[in-house]
Parts: structure tokens; C-alpha cells; sequence
């Protein structure tokens, strides 16, 4: 991060955890929570509970973080606070959701660069061609699978395989969102998801996904068919079968924080 | 240069004769043709000479879109087709296939608004376009296998989020009565025959870009949601079927049939469709089942969904889960279609067992829909199955068949309306089989020729409802009286005007349209009830151009005519007003270039004017009053012998649509003698070099 002001704005991009392997780092958090009021002698596993509204506390706290290694890797711990969820059995095809989705965003319509992902189901469901007139889809039973974010919790696979960590939370949903100022355009986020819904804008070479639309999601909104619905945050990731299987390798640093914060 | 949204910016051009594929600039040469079927009568006038034929190397056949096809703009997924149409008669002239599905938008993400496809390739292909990456490729191992293969072995090729657009065996045996099908069961007719003939067996879109919109983001959302609170149920229908909590008004012929207890039976679990409040805009996809409004209550239980083209929040085809149809006849239980479509299969049979809405009429439709949506048939607005019964009960086929192909035929199957039949009848005209198989497949005005039967039977027949040039009435007399008779005399097809219809038959009472009426088209004498007409008057001949402007505009600019326009809405509140501007507005914010209602109905007209300039020079005669834009004896008769304009008849006064072609001619500026534009009509709509090549040609009054 490597801020040279005293005052870190609150929440958004620059908001972020020093899980280094270094001791001192961890005393600094321990201070930084306890200055906050916040932790007495919180163990690293405790740290690793703490909640939304506690680390969004600690933002405001972040020049001290920003005392330790200019190399600070970014790790998400706060939990999504909603979540868009999908009936495929209303989904009738039309695709609004998507153009609500690009247009009202980004100003221009692109089923490719939406971060709900129907199109790619429309035909013959998840499984691709092969299922043939006996998938899913317009072409197999009518089924329309709708692919949506799951707002993953810690580890955030987007998040981790970024090596600008540019996959920040945006308070207060605690939305994992794109730094577009950070994004360099490498897709190692696309290669993390499991489910596929990295989004990739080709005309400005930015990565890009659902950040909930701060609270209205416009696909929710677009739905004709009352298929989608905008829900208290909950974790679907071990309920919805992957897409793919995912090959973003994950950069030193983060990985050492993994075993710093995990290790017994 | 500006910069305008809406458009992608590239026509693609691809000459299959010599391989060349390359592009045109979109702006600098279509834009005061908008797209769709702007651009295809462009291209004609231009480049395809008077008397090239349809199957000729020389004719091209332009798929066309607009500035809004691809945007969040609901009701934007048709593609037009335009080409020199086989199945017009008795001399091939103009005409476009209008298709649904996703192609339209898929051929805006690869960055076209148009292809235009010219020559003749030495052996079968397909076009590849995969965003900037078009090629020609081999497709000799998809000949003679149906739509629905050749749409999954392209889609393997190129992705499964690719939009095919194929022809079937009829398309590539050079039957005129031939279609192109993308996204299942979205169809364009009596053009598959004119890709045959070129060799083309299918054009394969993937598109991962983007259409801008012009205007600020939340300008556009707003424009979004208005129009989205206009919309009524399929055909812009504003209020229920049945009597509903919300409504004020119902009535039994509206395509909204919603309602509480009526449910998607094969949705899995069933769903219930409800209410629908027409605030109720997350629910506007239950309120169309054109399945059960064509085919009755029963259908309910089969309906899995609505479904439809891209972006468009009214499901106008049904999908249909109905397992007889894999148990007694082997194709799939799930289909889906919409009105002629769907009912394509049940309309060759005169009688069927337990009537047209029962069990064995379904049967039917699934039987018929899965053959022709695979062969690639036409039904040219279920003219070919009237002809069948018309030729059949009047004798004509056993006159004309020898005995042995007469008796190849199971006739008895036909009389008791087994659907089995039409495995027999369906392949046999996508192959030419035979002499019944080859006429059939020429479309009615060619198949008349060839059998020595006179036009004029069919021109009296009033259930045959055959209006002229082969093709039959598309809302007529039955829906707007005199107003339904000028436009169906307009086109070189059937007329695919909906303007008119979509109004007339909104369900809202007669007194409200009319005052509705008086403050789009003047007077509220531009409208009677259905059935009930009164003499002509000039505010008919108004409310008929407008309806033809509009057509041609939602055409070029890629909006359903089958869905707009929406001067009428559901909304008590507003008076159920509609906006007569939703055109200009979306067009004005999509592309940035701001126009009013009145300069692009300006542009609509324009380009109605080059479809009639085409068939003026097409023609060689400026004698359109007499020689085209005639009227069939039996919109002058009625079967129970009612007087014109008497309450119950859609009987006309020739002398009446006389004063009513003279007054639509004279609204339109044009030569009441010839009917015919004059130099002047052409010049005022920006067509002053059209005008100056008709001069030289003899085309203008």
C-alpha cells in the first residue's frame, strides 16, 4: 500500500490486512484492534473471525498496517452482506438481466461483460453442445441455469489470485468489486473462479464483476419473470457444482499469509 | 467523425462466388436507411438490376438489423431478411422474412448491422463469423441433414452461445416454400430456398462485443422503464382476458391470459402465472401463452414456459412439454412455437378428432412444428395448409395426380385428421417428391400456374382468405376494415403489418380507442368496432400510413412490429395512453443522433417509398392502382349475404375502398391515377436519385 498520508479513507479499495509472516506485523494488528477498542489479545485465528463491521473498523487504522513491508498482500475477510440468488425454473431466456446489468453499468449492452451469466446456458444449458436436444436450455428441457456471484467468503479465490490485488470489498454489502485502478487486465481472476463469473471488458482491458449494484442489483430489477431475487448473504459455495475447474496459482505472499494466520 | 451508438458500425459483405469477404461503413452509407429492412432495399436498388431472378447468383440476399437490436430496448429481436422473393408471383419482386431469436443480437456483438450475401459458392458452405473472423467453410457433411443437426454441429464448431441461422432440406432442394431458423424455432419465410440456391447452408454468429448507448446511462434506464410500463401482453393486448382484481376492462380475445389458478403446468414445479398488475413489471413474462390462447385451456398443464427473442419481456413462443408426441409419433415432448408456427401441423387438417383445441390437434402442432422447424418449410401464414384442403375438398388433387401418386398418399388418414399424415406429406415437399409435393412447394400463385387453376378461384374463395401475387391476407378487413385492406394491398407478400391490429384489437372499449384514435391519428372516426365498419373517411387513410411508416421503422430499427407500436398502454392511470414518440426516443438516445417522432417517421417513409420504387422498376409499370394494390373479390362478400358496413360482417363496398385507396393515396401524396409515388413524393422523403433513375425508366405518374 505504502500510503505516505496519516489519513486512510474509510472502506473501499484501500482497505486491507496485513497477514505477513513477520511477528511484529501481527503486534501491529493487535494494536491497531486494541487502539479501536476492538481486541484485547486476539488470537490469529480469532483475527481470522473477526467480523465485517469489526475489519471496517480497523480501515481507519491503516496507516499503522501501512508501517510494515511495502509488499502487503490483500486477503478478504469480511463477509458479503447479500447476495443475488436465481430460479432457474422461472428463467424464461430474455436476457434482460444481462442488458440491465452492462447498460445501466457500463453504458452499453454486452451479455459478455455481464456479470450475470445466462447466454452462455441459453442454448443448451451448463454442460455445453454435447447435451445435445436432451440438456438443458432452449434446445433440451427449457431449463435456464442462471450463473450468478457468490460473493465468495474467505479464501476469495477472485480476490486471492489477483496479484494487484485489485478485488477489494466495498462497504457497507462488503461486495467483492474490481479496483478498475488496479486491474491490469492479466484474467488470473477468471482462471480462480470455479463458476466461471469473472467478466472481462475486451474495450478497456478490465477486469469486472458483480459488486451488487451497491445495494439495487439492476438484473433483480430487469427480471420479468421474477426469477432473480436480492437476498441476505449466504454461503452457496459448497451447494453450486463448479464450472470448471480453476488453475490461478495463488502469489507467494498471499500463500504465506495463508499459512501464518492457518498454522497450529 | 461522430461517434453514434446503437450501430455497430460495419456492414459485412461476403461474395460467395468469388470468396471475398470485406466491409462497408455502416454510417457513412446506411445511416439515412437506419438498418433492418432499410438496408436491404438499399442494397437491391442499388446493386441488383430489374429482372434478376431469386435464384440467380446476381440476387443478393441482405440479413439486416437496426441501431436498437441488441440493446436492453424491449422487443428488439427480429433480424430482417430481404431478397427477390421465389414464392411472389407472377414475376419475382422485393420482399423480407422477419425472424425472432437471438441472431439479431448476436450479429451486433460480432460488430455488424447487416450482412449482405451476393454469388453463388461452387460447392454447400457456411459462413463463420466469430466477431471479426468471418470465413466461408465447408458444409458439405451438414447437406441434407435438418436445421436442428446442423444448428448443434455448428455450434460444437464455433460455441454453444453461438446463434445459427440454417436452412433444411427444403431451403436446399430450391423449394420456394422454404425458411432459415435460428434459436429452435425462430423463422424467417420464403427465403431458405434463395441461401439454397447460393449454396449457403447456414450463417453461424458468435458476437463477445457490445452496443453503446449514446445517452448518459440513467437517461437510458428511464426511457427502459417507461417503455417497459407501457407494455401490454403479446400484439401490445392492454388489458386481460378474464375479469382480474386490477382491471377495469377484459376482454376474451386478448392474448393476456394470466390469471390466478392458470399455471405452467410442466414447469417443474408448476408455477402459477397470476394476477400480472401491469405495475407489476417483474411479472410481465406471465402474461402471454400464446399456446393456450390458440389451443385452449387444456394446454396449460404441457406449458414448461414462455419463451422468445432477446431482450423482449413478453414470451410470445410456448414451450411445450407434451410426452405424447415422443411416445406416439418419436419426436422430442418439448417444442416450442407461436401462432402460425405453432400451428402449423393442425391447420393442413379440415376435421380432427375431438375438435381444434383437443388432445389430437396438440398432437398435431407438435408433429407439424418439429418436421417444418427441421425441414425448413414455410407455411406462408398458413396459406399452404389452406391450399392442401381447398385443392383436396374441391377435387383438384385427384384430378391432377396420377392414380398411383394419389394413392401413395394416406387420404384416409387425411379425412380423420391423423397426424401421422404429415410424416408422410412434410418430407415429401421439402424433397420435391412428386408432382402434389412440388406444387405445394411453390407457393400458392406459382402452383396455380402449373396446375392451369385460375387465380381468381382462390382470389373468391372467403375461407381461403388468399388475397394476390401468392401470397394471403395478414390483418385485413377482419381487424380494421378498410384501413386492413390498403395496407394488405401494399407488399409483394403477405402484408406483416401489425400497427393497425395491435390497435384495434387492444381490448380496450371502443369509446376509449376513440378517443385514443383522435388524438394519434386526428379523429375519432379513424377506428370502428371490429365488424362494425362505417364508410371511409380520411382519418382511416391516416391511421393506414402511419401503420406502414411504423412497420417499416420498427423493421429497420429492429423492434417487433408484432409487439409495437404502443400508443395504447395498460395503465388506467394514464388514460391508457401509450407514447407515440417510444420510437424516436429510443432511437434518439441510442444512437445520439436526436430526431423527433416526426423526422424519423420522415426516415420510415423514405424507406417505405424505396420498397415501392423497387417495385415499380421491378415491374416495368407505374399502373400500381390497377396492377399491384389490388383488392380479392371475397373482401366484397359476405357468407351470410350481410350488406357492407351492417353490424357482424367484415364485408367491404368496392366503391367505398375505392374512396379509400383514392384517400390513402392522396394522405401518402401519391398519384391517385397510377397510385404510384411522384417525382415530388420522392424528392420531400430525401429520394431525389431515386426519382431521377424512375424518370429515365418511365417509373413515375
Amino acid at each position: 500500500m505504502g500510503s505516505k498520508s496519516d489519513i486512510v479513507p474509510l472502506g473501499g479499495e484501500r482497505r486491507r490486512l496485513k497477514m505477513d509472516h513477520k511477528d511484529e506485523s501481527l503486534a501491529q494488528v493487535k494494536e491497531a484492534l486494541k487502539a479501536a477498542g476492538l481486541g484485547q489479545s486476539l488470537s490469529r485465528r480469532q483475527f481470522l473471525k473477526v467480523s465485517g463491521v469489526t475489519v471496517a473498523g480497523m480501515s481507519a487504522l491503516g496507516f499503522l498496517l501501512s508501517k510494515g513491508e511495502a509488499k502487503t498482500p490483500l486477503v478478504i475477510m469480511d463477509q458479503a452482506q447479500g447476495l443475488v440468488v436465481a430460479d432457474p425454473t422461472r428463467c424464461v431466456g430474455c436476457r434482460r438481466c444481462e442488458l440491465a446489468c452492462t447498460e445501466f453499468n457500463d453504458g452499453k449492452a454486452s451479455p459478455t461483460l455481464s456479470r450475470i451469466k445466462v447466454s452462455r446456458n441459453l442454448n443448451f444449458g451448463p454442460k455445453g453442445v454435447y447435451g445435445g436436444q436432451r440438456g438443458h436450455g432452449n434446445w433440451g428441457d427449457g431449463l435456464i441455469v442462471q450463473d450468478l456471484c457468490k460473493q465468495c467468503p474467505h479464501p476469495v479465490p477472485c480476490a486471492n489470485a489477483c496479484p494487484n490485488d485489485a478485488i477489494v470489498v466495498k462497504p457497507p454489502l462488503n461486495a467483492r468489486m474490481v479496483d478498475l485502478e488496479k486491474c491490469i487486465g492479466c484474467k488470473m481472476c477468471q482462471r480462480a473462479c470455479p463458476w466461471e463469473m469473472m467478466s472481462f471488458d475486451a474495450e478497456t482491458n478490465k477486469a469486472t464483476k458483480c459488486f451488487l449494484c451497491n445495494g439495487k442489483p439492476k438484473c433483480v430489477e430487469a427480471c420479468p419473470a421474477e426469477a432473480l431475487a436480492f437476498v441476505p448473504w449466504r454461503d452457496v459455495t459448497d451447494k453450486i457444482p463448479p464450472r470448471v475447474v480453476p488453475t490461478a496459482i495463488v502469489s507467494p505472499e498471499k500463500a504465506a499469509s495463508c499459512n501464518e494466520c492457518h498454522k497450529r | 467523425m461522430v461517434r453514434y451508438g446503437g450501430w455497430s458500425g460495419k456492414v459485412l459483405r461476403v461474395d460467395l462466388s468469388s470468396g471475398r469477404i470485406w466491409t462497408e461503413d455502416t454510417i457513412e452509407k446506411y445511416r439515412d436507411f437506419l438498418g433492418g429492412t432499410g438496408i436491404g432495399y438499399k442494397v437491391l436498388w442499388d446493386e441488383v438490376p430489374a429482372g434478376t431472378k431469386p435464384f440467380d447468383p446476381g440476387n443478393k440476399i441482405i440479413f439486416g438489423v437496426g441501431p436498437l437490436a441488441g440493446t436492453g430496448a424491449p422487443c428488439n429481436g427480429r433480424t430482417a431478411i430481404t431478397t427477390l422473393w421465389p414464392t411472389c408471383s407472377p414475376m419475382p419482386l422485393v420482399a423480407t422474412g422477419h425472424m425472432g431469436g437471438h441472431f439479431a443480437a448476436a450479429l451486433k456483438y460480432a460488430g455488424y448491422d447487416a450482412i449482405v450475401i451476393e454469388g453463388k459458392a461452387d460447392r454447400p458452405v457456411w459462413l463463420s463469423i466469430v466477431d471479426q473472423k468471418v470465413e466461408i467453410k465447408d458444409a458439405r457433411r451438414l447437406w441434407g441433414q435438418g436445421i436442428r443437426r446442423t444448428t448443434i454441429d455448428i455450434s460444437q464448431e464455433i460455441g454453444a452461445e453461438a446463434s445459427v441461422a440454417a436452412i433444411g432440406q427444403a431451403g436446399e432442394n430450391l423449394v420456394p416454400m422454404s425458411v432459415v431458423i435460428n434459436s429452435f424455432s425462430h423463422s424467417a419465410g420464403g427465403v431458405g430456398a434463395v441461401m439454397g440456391s447460393k449454396n449457403l447452408k447456414a450463417i453461424g454468429v458468435l458476437g463477445t462485443g457490445s452496443v453503446h448507448i449514446a445517452a448518459d446511462k440513467s437517461e437510458w434506464e428511464k426511457l427502459i422503464k417507461l417503455h417497459l410500463s407501457l407494455l401490454g401482453a403479446n400484439n401490445q393486448h392492454v388489458v386481460p382476458n378474464s375479469p382480474q382484481p386490477w382491471a377495469e376492462y377484459y376482454s376474451p380475445g386478448s392474448r393476456w391470459v394470466a390469471s390466478k389458478g392458470r399455471r405452467w403446468g410442466a414447469a417443474d414445479p408448476p408455477l402459477e402465472t397470476g394476477t400480472c398488475d401491469p405495475h407489476e413489471v417483474n411479472r410481465i413474462a406471465y402474461r402471454t401463452n400464446n399456446a393456450a390462447y390458440f389451443l385452449g385451456k387444456e394446454i396449460w398443464k404441457y406449458t414448461i414456459r414462455g419463451n422468445g427473442c432477446t431482450s423482449c419481456p413478453i414470451r410470445c413462443h410456448t414451450m411445450l412439454k407434451v410426452p405424447a408426441a415422443k411416445a406416439k409419433y418419436g419426436f422430442s415432448e418439448v417444442g416450442q412455437n407461436t401462432c402460425v408456427g405453432l400451428l402449423f401441423g393442425r391447420s393442413f387438417f379440415k376435421t380432427i378428432p375431438d375438435g381444434p383445441q383437443g388432445q389430437t390437434a396438440l398432437e398435431a402442432c407438435m408433429v407439424g412444428m418439429h418436421l417444418a422447424d427441421d425441414l425448413g418449410i414455410w407455411c406462408n401464414y398458413g396459406q399452404l395448409q389452406r391450399d392442401l384442403i381447398k385443392l383436396y375438398y374441391d377435387g383438384y388433387i385427384k384430378q391432377k395426380l396420377g392414380e398411383k401418386e394419389f394413392k401413395s398418399y394416406s387420404w384416409d388418414k387425411y379425412e380423420k385428421g391423423d397426424p401421422t399424415f404429415l410424416m408422410e406429406l412434410l418430407p415429401r415437399i421439402a424433397n420435391k417428391d412428386g408432382e402434389l409435393a412440388t406444387a405445394l412447394g411453390l407457393g400458392t400463385g406459382y402452383m396455380l400456374a402449373r396446375w392451369g387453376i385460375s387465380e381468381e378461384e382462390w382470389k373468391k374463395d372467403y375461407n381461403a382468405v388468399y388475397w394476390k401475387m401468392g401470397h394471403p391476407k395478414h390483418h385485413s378487413n377482419e381487424d380494421a376494415g378498410q384501413c386492413g385492406v390498403i395496407i394488405n394491398t401494399q407488399y409483394n407478400r403477405d402484408a406483416q403489418c401489425h400497427s393497425h391490429s395491435n390497435f384495434t384489437r387492444n381490448g380496450l372499449p371502443l369509446e376509449v380507442q376513440k378517443r385514443l384514435a383522435a388524438e394519434i391519428w386526428g379523429s375519432p372516426d379513424a377506428v370502428d368496432a371490429v365488424g362494425a365498419y362505417t364508410p371511409m373517411n380520411r382519418y382511416k387513410a391516416r391511421m393506414a400510413k402511419w401503420s406502414l411508416l411504423r412497420k417499416e421503422l420498427h423493421d429497420s430499427l429492429s423492434l417487433c412490429n408484432w409487439m409495437g407500436p404502443w400508443v395504447a398502454s395498460p395503465l388506467k392511470e394514464r388514460g391508457y395512453r401509450g407514447d407515440d414518440s417510444l420510437e424516436s426516443l429510443l432511437y434518439s438516445l441510442a444512437t445520439g443522433d436526436r430526431k423527433s417522432r416526426e423526422e424519423l417517421d420522415q426516415v420510415a417513409e423514405r424507406i417505405f417509398l424505396l420498397h415501392r420504387a423497387l417495385t415499380i422498376r421491378d415491374m416495368g409499370t407505374v399502373e400500381m392502382r390497377t396492377k399491384h394494390d389490388t383488392i380479392p373479390a371475397w373482401v366484397f362478400y359476405d357468407p351470410a349475404g350481410k350488406a357492407p358496413f351492417s353490424k357482424g360482417t367484415n364485408r367491404m363496398d368496392p366503391k367505398d375502398m375505392e374512396t379509400a385507396m383514392d384517400m390513402f393515396y392522396e394522405e401518402m401524396e401519391w398519384d391517385p391515377k397510377t397510385g404510384a409515388p411522384t417525382e415530388s413524393a420522392y424528392r420531400k422523403v430525401g429520394l431525389a436519385a431515386v426519382a431521377d433513375e424512375l424518370k429515365k425508366k418511365g417509373g413515375l405518374p
